[in-house]
């Protein structure tokens, strides 16, 4: 890795470059280049991936890559021959504007963040070489806003000659750069102010001064700026919980020691971490718990809900968090479990009250959320589970007598939940109304709102998203065209388990009137 | 057609929307541009991942089929589901209870070690097991105890002997073996935990820390801030209402109290004027009686811990021959006048007189009458023993006792004040006149130095600590004085410092023809107290003056009080014994004491630290410290009686010593330790008043500010100082034989040579503590 490299990286790289061809070029934090992936329909596909970091195991290197445009859960390590090296793009600082152009992809690559924990004199050299002034190689790159580095052309028509001028001018450039540098940091290469700020500061707000802690409600963080290289990538391999092995999505911050072990053990009913099988074994001897620790609210079938008290249950909220972090990517975890309720899903066997899913919900919120984390464990996903889950939210929201809707960003996979939850439970008010004395029905949004309990604004992006909103006349009307018609009679056929407010034994808590949460 | 021209109106929430279906709209297609009109809402997605590959398939499918399709999912990476010794790993099975789970809130731990032993240690266990039987939980426990006694440091060898309390061989093993498994762990643990916040701030960016502790208070509401400080306030305020509302109830009560006061005097004095009763005789027959009882009693609660400041003690008592006044003895030292006297002015409170005027003649101003003092009529003493004791107030900011409030040590037995047997004996029985009585109150003693008996005497505490003896004659006194001879071996002259004087208002004792014999006999029945000094103690310097008990000695008096109490009767050999220790101690303090004052008599004000200082080398510091503990202890006591006292070595009249001494805080019965005052200013004066430190909670009013004066009075112990300091008024010699002579029986005080004095007894003592409530001791020198 360069870091090792005696000599500046972009003077070796370019040496390296002239041989052209084979792959002894290094591929470093920040190139991007096609790496191999099998798509679900197990057919070979080469998207874009960018290099977030490489290792050294024994006899071989490997990568691991995020797929641009694909979701971070997909990132993996890669051995290799996955990657294309014909294809190599090297980072390139200018393109490397921060996440607000709101541009796909266009997160800060790792070196330089990198770079912000190695000496001070090497990530100079690092930080410099791919600000080097280079000239503009038009309609070149798959990924426009990264200009590619000259070398990596997939072209021979440098000659030898050329590429030499360029390694010259490179050095050149590269003097230059360090005057430039040391002169005027700020103003000539602003992404070189960074090596200043101490370690640990983030590099997007080297205007911004000191990043300050993020806000203390809600349990999502959608600044992302405060990310490192450390929380962009997965820390654990795999998680044993029950029947089941979870490959975890995202990073969860279980302690450091246990993130290089090839499996981690969880208890099934008390979420512990466990590093051995014989620990979790001996563990099971002194843990008697076959269901969530918290008082069960909900029970039909197998299907039970219990909920517990971030406060009073510290040990299980941090371990549910713990696991739930795993799988999702905009959790937060950097304060207390202390102002949220935790309602567990469960689905009972002989063995005990299984953890299906859960959804975490504040005390009190100020925006409305009725949801703060909603998951459902990978292994019961797709099975109707995570309607459940948000089905009993509302019925919560319900009984509480508010709307509600879930705390934001919403992930990929909730967007697509709650849409189809929200559509379902709208077509089927919308369906259900009958002509009132031969008048056509008719139905406010704000009626919709109160007996779903689904936020406003969320029905009208349902209702907007279904294309059922439609001025006609003068007026705002719904129309129910015929496929939505069917589409829902079938969605609604699929559907079973729907939660029975009967069998619901909640009374809200006014924790406004508690002096703690 | 062609597009609409206007503009759609705004979406209205409240607005009824026709439902239609596409069937029904054969024009609908017309609208469909309109749709835009309603502005776009946001799907709650972050933008950039919005636009995912996946994401975009997977909604651009669902809108054209309406329904999700098998390949159009988002892929996620796999999960297993076949763990094969699933059902190995989780023993037994559980039945669905019928009732919904509920968890009791503490019935979640079970105390269970948080290590879990791995493959590793089970080895060392097998290996162990050869020897001994260990269990994985017992190591387990081990472990865990090890692990969490350290932080950054592992615990040594000898703090795992203490911890583990284990088998020596297998403390050994297990811990060389934590050692060494510890020095490899990666973890900062050898159990995983989750990495802590540290609070200096480094960790704010640490991936890895995790529920970090929400710092600020979370806000609730945008307009409303709950915040602390605000919630405080109300609390505060709260408090503060509370109180008031107390203290306006304690006035009404006070009122009214005045009024009915007020209302009994004018009857009193109408019923009087139709008697013609005009030299108040028949009055003074008609209330001595009543003065016998104790005063009417009231216990003040205030529940905000103030109570100390409205808790006082009056003592009122007339003297039977009806010229003396009504005495009326508070903190706030109250003077008052004959009790049916309505002419002389009012004046509830003393307040307290600027120090640099001294020997100035006691004023007039501080004058009460009886109406006044019934408002002071609180009964304190009882009231510690029951649950108002400071311990059951934890609000401590509120408590004006501070470092000095009473609280309780373990371990110590607290014995409830007997009230009936002290009045029952003292009070309740007028006819247990003469030497009964005086028995009762007084004991017979005798002073090492000069080696005599000083007759019947009581002892008490003076101001700064002195021990005061109240001699009482009797028609024994000649007896007594053959006992002098009798009792000691060695021979002084007695009648070098027995000026006895007899009081104006002394009776003869109807038992006085005891003889010699008899009063020997009664002694050793007990019947009779009778102290008198160890043989062993009675070297030294004979000019013992001041005494200043330590501490202990006051407390085991005060025990010493409690037993004799009980018992209502003399006291046993065994108290005497434990008393005559607590002397020998006092007195070896009292010639340390003596040691330090020799060097500068013309000092006046010296404090004892100084006097240290300036003997420096022939002090012990040992008993320099506990002077000073004592004295202050004793300064503070002084304090008690609040303003007017406080300089009450420049106005006698205001005078109220604190002939009692408690401990800090406490406002239980007073255990006093006498010391003998070196006053032979009031020497002079014949006697001096010093009302006596009513019996109230010491130190309640207790302020640091005047701590120092009264350590400087405490310390000017010199006959000669006090002479200057002490101006005797009539009104506060008046006070003096008021309060001794509650029933004329009393003693008219023979100022004791200091000399004399310096043997501190017992039986002064409990007499005292036996009458403490009700009566005020005079102070004799």
């Amino acid at each position: 890795m360069y870091v090792h490299s005696p000599i500046t990286p972009c003077a070796r790289l370019c040496s390296q470059m002239t041989k052209m061809a084979d792959s002894s070029v290094d591929v470093i934090e920040g190139c991007r280049l096609p790496v191999l992936r099998k798509n679900q329909e197990n057919e070979d596909e080469w998207p874009l991936a960018e290099i977030l970091s490489v290792k050294e195991i024994p006899g071989r290197k490997l990568y691991y890559v995020h797929y641009i445009d694909f979701n971070k859960r997909l990132d993996e390590w890669v051995t290799p021959e996955r990657l294309d090296m014909k294809k190599l793009q090297f980072p390139k600082k200018e393109a490397k504007t921060p996440t607000k152009n709101g541009l796909p992809g266009s997160r800060p690559s790792s070196p330089e963040r990198e770079v912000k924990r190695k000496a001070e004199s090497v990530s100079l050299a690092t930080q410099v070489s791919p600000a080097t002034p280079v000239p503009s190689l038009p309609g070149l790159a798959e990924a426009s806003q990264v200009s590619v580095y000259p070398a990596v052309r997939d072209t021979n028509t440098f000659n030898l000659k050329s590429n030499a001028h360029d390694d010259h001018e490179q050095l050149t450039s590269l003097t230059t750069v360090h005057q430039h540098f040391i002169t005027f940091p700020l103003i000539c290469f602003p992404r070189c102010a960074n090596v200043y700020l101490p370690p640990g500061e983030d590099s997007q707000d080297s205007s911004d001064g000191i990043p300050s802690a993020p806000r203390m409600t809600g349990s999502l963080v959608s600044d992302r700026s405060h990310d490192d290289i450390v929380t962009r990538m997965k820390n654990i391999d795999c998680i044993e919980l029950g029947r089941h092995r979870l490959k975890p999505w995202y990073f969860s911050p279980y302690p450091q020691e246990l993130t290089t072990l090839p499996i981690l053990y969880l208890c099934e009913f008390c979420l512990k971490y466990l590093k051995s099988l014989k620990c979790l074994q001996r563990h099971l001897t002194k843990c008697n718990l076959r269901h969530p620790p918290g008082n069960e609210i909900y029970r039909k079938g197998t299907i039970s809900f219990f909920e517990i008290d971030g406060r009073k249950n510290k040990t299980y909220s941090q371990n549910l968090c713990l696991l739930a972090k795993c799988f999702l990517d905009h959790k937060t975890l950097y304060y207390d479990t202390d102002p949220f309720l935790f309602y567990v899903m469960t689905e009972y066997d002989s063995k005990g009250f299984h953890i299906v899913g859960y959804f975490s919900k504040e005390k009190e919120s100020t925006e409305d959320y009725n949801v703060a984390c909603i998951l459902t464990l990978p292994p019961y996903q797709r099975r109707g589970y995570g309607k459940l889950l948000i089905e009993f939210s509302y019925e919560l929201s319900k009984v509480e007598g508010k709307t509600g809707t879930p705390e934001k960003p919403l992930s990929d996979l909730g967007l697509l939940s709650y849409r189809s939850y929200w559509s379902q439970t709208i077509l089927e008010i919308l369906m259900d109304l009958k002509p009132d004395n031969g008048e056509r029905p008719q139905i406010t949004i704000n009626e919709i709102s109160e007996i779903t309990s689904v936020k406003k604004e969320d029905v009208i992006s349902t209702l907007q998203y279904l294309n059922l909103i439609n001025y006609y006349k003068g007026q705002y009307i719904l129309t129910l065209s015929e496929d939505i018609v069917e589409g829902h009679e079938r969605a609604m056929q699929k559907r079973h388990l729907p939660i029975d407010p009967k069998c619901l034994h909640f009374t809200p808590k006014d924790w406004s009137k508690r002096g703690k949460w | 057609m062609s597009k609409l021209s206007f503009r759609a109106r705004a979406l209205d929430a409240a607005k009824p929307l026709p439902i239609y279906r596409n069937k029904d709209l054969p024009d609908l297609n017309d609208c469909v541009s309109i749709n835009r009109a309603v502005p776009q809402m946001p799907t709650g997605m972050e933008k950039e991942e919005e636009s995912e590959h996946h994401l975009q398939r997977a909604i651009s499918a669902q809108s054209v089929f309406r329904e999700k399709k098998e390949n159009m999912v988002i892929p996620v990476p796999e999960a297993e589901s076949n763990i094969t010794y699933y059902d190995r790993l989780y023993k037994g099975e559980l039945r669905i209870p019928k009732q919904l789970f509920h968890i009791q809130p503490l019935g979640l731990d079970n105390e269970q070690p948080d290590y879990d032993m791995d493959s590793e240690d089970e080895i060392l266990l097998n290996r162990l097991n050869r020897k001994m039987e260990i269990k994985p939980i017992q190591f387990e426990t081990m472990v865990d105890r090890l692990e969490k006694a350290s932080t950054n440091q592992m615990v040594t060898i000898t703090e795992a002997k203490l911890l583990l309390n284990e088998d020596d061989y297998l403390l050994k093993a297990v811990y060389d073996y934590w050692v060494r498994k510890r020095k490899n762990c990666r973890g900062p643990s050898l159990i995983p935990l989750i990495k802590l916040e540290k609070r200096d701030g480094s960790t704010n960016n640490d991936a890895y820390v995790a529920f970090r502790r929400r710092t600020e208070k979370m806000q609730t509401r945008k307009n409303r801030k709950n915040d602390e400080a605000s919630y405080e306030k109300m609390l505060k305020l709260r408090r503060e209402f509370s109180r008031t509302v107390t203290i306006l109830e304690m006035i009404k009560r006070r009122e009214k109290s005045k009024r009915e006061l007020l209302h009994l005097t004018l009857e009193v004095v109408e019923k009087r004027y139709q008697m013609g009763d005009f030299t108040g005789e028949v009055l003074s027959e008609v209330t001595a009686p009543l003065a016998e009882k104790p005063v009417y009693t009231v216990p003040i609660t205030v529940t905000n811990g103030n109570r100390h400041n409205h808790k006082a003690e009056i003592k009122i008592k007339t003297h039977k021959s009806g010229g003396l006044p009504y005495h009326g003895y508070h903190h706030v030292s109250v003077k008052d006048e004959d009790p049916f006297d309505f002419v002389r002015p009012k004046k509830k409170y003393t307040r307290r007189e600027p120090l640099c005027r001294p020997g100035r003649p006691a004023k007039r101003q501080h004058i009460v009458n009886k109406a006044d003092i019934k408002q002071y009529d609180f009964h304190s003493s009882g009231e510690e023993d029951y649950p108002l004791s400071p311990t059951s107030e934890p609000d401590e900011e509120n408590d004006p006792d501070g470092t000095f409030a009473f609280r309780r040590k373990a371990g110590c037995h607290y014995l409830a004040p007997c009230l009936d047997q002290t009045s029952g004996l003292l009070w309740d029985h007028p006819e247990l006149a003469g030497l009964d009585a005086l028995r009762h109150r007084q004991s017979l003693t005798a002073l090492s130095v000069p080696q005599r008996c000083v007759g019947l005497a009581r002892r008490r505490v003076g101001r700064g600590g002195r021990v005061l003896l109240d001699r009482a004659s009797s028609d024994l006194d000649g007896v007594l004085k053959q006992l002098d001879s009798g009792v000691f071996s060695s021979s002084f002259p007695k009648g070098l410092s027995d000026p006895q004087v007899p009081t104006q208002n002394h009776r003869t004792m109807p038992g006085s023809a005891s003889s010699l014999t008899d009063l020997l006999s009664n002694i050793q029945a007990l019947r009779w107290r009778f102290f008198r000094p160890r043989s062993t103690q009675g070297d030294g310097s004979g000019e013992g003056r001041t005494g200043r008990p330590s501490m202990d000695n006051r407390l085991s008096g005060g025990l010493f009080v409690h037993t004799k109490n009980s018992g209502s009767g003399g006291i046993t050999e065994e108290q005497y014994q434990v008393h005559q220790q607590a002397l020998a101690q006092m007195q070896k303090q009292q010639l340390a004491q003596l040691q330090l004052k020799a060097p500068p008599p013309q000092q006046h004000f010296s404090l004892p630290e100084r006097q240290n200082t300036q003997t420096a080398g022939s002090t012990d510091c040992i008993i320099s410290k506990t002077l000073d503990s004592a004295g202050a202890h004793f300064a503070a006591s002084a304090v008690i009686s609040a303003p007017g006292q406080v300089n009450n070595e420049n106005k006698p009249d205001n005078t109220s010593v604190n002939g009692v001494v408690q401990p800090l805080g406490t406002s239980r019965p007073p255990h006093s330790t006498s010391t003998s005052q070196g006053g032979t200013g009031l020497d002079r004066s014949g006697r001096t008043p010093s009302s006596c430190g009513p019996l109230l909670p010491a130190s309640h009013s207790t302020t640091p500010q005047s701590l120092p004066n009264h350590r400087g009075h405490g310390s000017a112990v010199s006959p000669a100082h006090h002479h200057h300091n002490a101006r005797p008024s009539p009104s506060s010699l008046k006070l003096a034989t008021m309060a001794t002579s509650s029933l004329d029986r009393v003693p008219k005080v023979t100022p004791a040579i200091s000399s004399m004095a310096r043997d501190n007894h017992e039986p002064e003592r409990l007499a005292l503590n036996g009458i403490s409530e009700t009566t005020v001791p005079m102070e004799v020198t």
